[in-house]
């Protein structure tokens, strides 16, 4: 049997040290549909090479304007791409696409950042009560939460 | 030569003089060059540069017979991949150095495989300093083909189940 491979992938991280972590997945979505979502243009033109990149700015908790033009912006993307599949490694707008991608009916991949040793991120446990597959990079989280799985890390 | 790096986004003066002082005590017995980044300090017994464009950052990270830096994650991957022996000081919420306190914890989990040397404040420093030209890092096993697979593996499942469109 051939692979169809038809799915869509929408990949989701904040500039930085999320991104980087993302990108250590690459192998993971050889072969599908790539897009991309992250906050800053600085890494744009690098992600441009991989797939369509969409820049939605930075934002966080103390900034909740922003972080309201961050939202629209995801939503408009989610509409207009309509992945099948969200993989996303944080923090706040990577969050925002994988709730906006699971009321669409996509499936939801989340991987903790290696940062959070003791405790999930704040984006982190809200998406793990919607997303399918929840991975950490410190075996003690999975033993910590439910639903929760270890199998490595990209550090 | 040590090199010590700060990351260019935020401050961090309390590593620069911690640095500095440790040369005053003679605990420090090579020269140090340094990437200051937005800090404040004005080092008296070392060299800096405020910012390093990434070639030479990676000539002075790679050429240096030791590093010493913040918890970061990008100086942390970086010293494991050139197998660097690393010396981190966490930035700190109460200094005002980072936002939360993550630094302690990834640096309590990278020091506890001997990934890493860790001072957990400035008077911790010099010793560390010290350790450091004899301290031979723990290479870091990597195990990002594992989530790659299990990501696509669960990829695979969705594929073959013909959820998607």
């Amino acid at each position: 049997m051939t692979m169809a491979k038809n799915l869509k992938i929408c990949l989701a991280a904040s500039a930085g040290g999320h991104l980087t972590q993302l990108l250590k997945l690459a192998q993971s979505w050889v072969g599908y549909e790539a897009v991309f979502v992250t906050t800053g243009e600085s890494v744009a033109g690098e992600l441009a090479k991989r797939g369509q990149v969409y820049v939605v700015g930075e934002c966080n908790r103390s900034m909740p304007l922003k972080t309201f033009r961050v939202f629209l912006r995801c939503v408009k993307i989610v509409l207009k791409e309509r992945p099948d599949v969200i993989l996303s490694t944080g923090a706040a707008a990577g969050c925002m696409v994988c709730f906006l991608g699971k009321l669409r009916g996509a499936k939801v991949i989340w991987m903790d950042s290696i940062t959070n040793t003791e405790k999930l991120s704040l984006s982190g446990r809200m998406v793990r009560h919607i997303a399918d597959l929840f991975l950490v990079q410190w075996p003690r989280l999975a033993v910590k939460y439910k639903n929760v799985e270890y199998v490595g890390s990209v550090v | 030569m040590i090199f010590l790096t700060v990351g260019t986004q935020f401050p961090f003066d309390r590593l620069l003089q911690a640095v500095d002082e440790a040369f005053d005590r003679g605990m420090v017995q090579e020269e140090v060059y340094a990437q200051i980044g937005e800090s404040q300090y004005k080092p008296r017994n070392f060299k800096g540069v405020m910012s390093l464009d990434k070639t030479e950052f990676d000539a002075y990270f790679t050429s240096a017979s030791s590093v010493i830096g913040h918890a970061g994650m990008g100086t942390i991957t970086m010293a494991l991949k050139h197998r660097k022996p690393l010396l981190v000081m966490p930035r700190l919420k109460k200094y005002r150095e980072v936002v939360n306190d993550h630094q302690v914890g990834i640096a309590r989990k990278f020091e506890e495989f001997g990934h890493i040397l860790v001072a957990y404040g400035a008077a911790e420093l010099p010793e560390k300093i010290d350790r450091l030209k004899n301290f031979i890092p723990t290479p870091r096993e990597d195990k990002a083909q594992a989530v790659v697979n299990r990501i696509r593996c669960f990829l695979h499942s969705l594929d073959c189940s013909g959820k998607s469109v």
